[in-house]
């Protein structure tokens, strides 16, 4: 019993005895020291923007001023209202299952 | 409503977020900073230096932290290598000199002035219970974390506990409950 409640005692002191170290200047002084952020995001929205103007420079030139989407738009909007409809939905389930399962793997990957 | 841990280390992941690695910096320091100083023998200025190693290490390496443990488990794991690696420069490490270190340690030997200063009972203990004893006694680790830390066994980390326990109620065995 004795053995147990110097136990305790000694537990007790150990977490009381834990000093609280004040701050006093110490985050300032490692987020000063900290690499400037590097601003990925401007770079990547330039870069992506830039491929997305090339890639469709080549497509409008390769496909003969685009004429295949006239085409394509003509043949889409000679279907049944029916088939256009189970298109829509099904490309809204498609890119709302992809956009949840990305926000899963980067919760996960971050906790 | 503050933010959690695991939302700080998410902003610093996404955005490079300064103002959320300070939180954690502000959130974390005085236990890391507390863990150096006993593990140095209450060097403030290294124990410092060393805090604030171990926290530009976190930063750099915050990609790394895969979220299995608590971020302050894997802060402390940083701050212990950061505390190796110092003390392996200085040859201060446990181990190279273990004859002297435990004729200094023995409780027989200690000024009985000082026994009912836990802070110098736990000075005079091994590194390796001190840091045991720290870990899981102060800032209240699981054996199972402290081992993570320290990266040793499960079972040495539940040894040297029960050993510097021990010693520590040997050395302050006037000073008990009353």
């Amino acid at each position: 019993m004795d053995e147990q409640l110097q136990e305790d005692w000694l537990e007790r002191r150990l977490r009381e005895e834990m000093p609280y170290i004040d701050d006093a200047g110490f985050t300032a002084r490692v987020v000063q020291k900290l690499p400037a952020p590097v601003s990925r995001q401007s770079w990547r929205a330039v870069i992506l923007i830039s491929v997305t103007l090339l890639a469709s420079v080549v497509t409008y030139l390769a496909s003969d001023g685009g004429r295949f989407l006239v085409v394509a738009a003509y043949r889409f909007a000679s279907m049944p209202l029916v088939f256009i409809s189970l298109v829509a939905i099904c490309a809204t389930l498609v890119a709302t299952a992809v956009a949840a399962s990305a926000a899963v793997a980067q919760t996960r990957e971050t906790r | 409503m503050p933010l959690n841990d695991a939302d700080l280390v998410a902003r610093v992941l996404v955005d490079d977020d300064h103002h959320a690695f300070a939180e954690l910096v502000r959130n974390h320091q005085s236990a890391v900073r507390g863990l150096l100083r006993q593990l140095t023998r209450n060097d403030v200025a290294l124990a410092d230096d060393l805090a604030q190693e171990a926290f530009l290490r976190a930063y750099k390496n915050i990609r790394s932290f895969r979220g299995e443990a608590k971020f302050s488990t894997w802060l402390y794991r940083i701050a212990y290598n950061c505390f190796r690696e110092e003390a392996r420069k200085r040859k201060e490490l446990v181990g190279i000199d273990e004859t002297k270190l435990e004729a200094e340690q023995d409780p027989q030997t200690v000024d009985p002035a000082l026994k009912h200063d836990l802070m110098h009972a736990l000075q005079l203990l091994p590194l390796n219970e001190r840091t045991a004893i720290l870990l899981c006694c102060q800032n209240g680790l699981s054996h199972d974390e402290a081992a993570r830390v320290l990266d040793i066994p499960l079972g040495t980390v539940k040894t040297n506990v029960l050993r510097g326990r021990e010693k520590l109620k040997k050395t302050l065995a006037a000073w008990g409950p009353n």
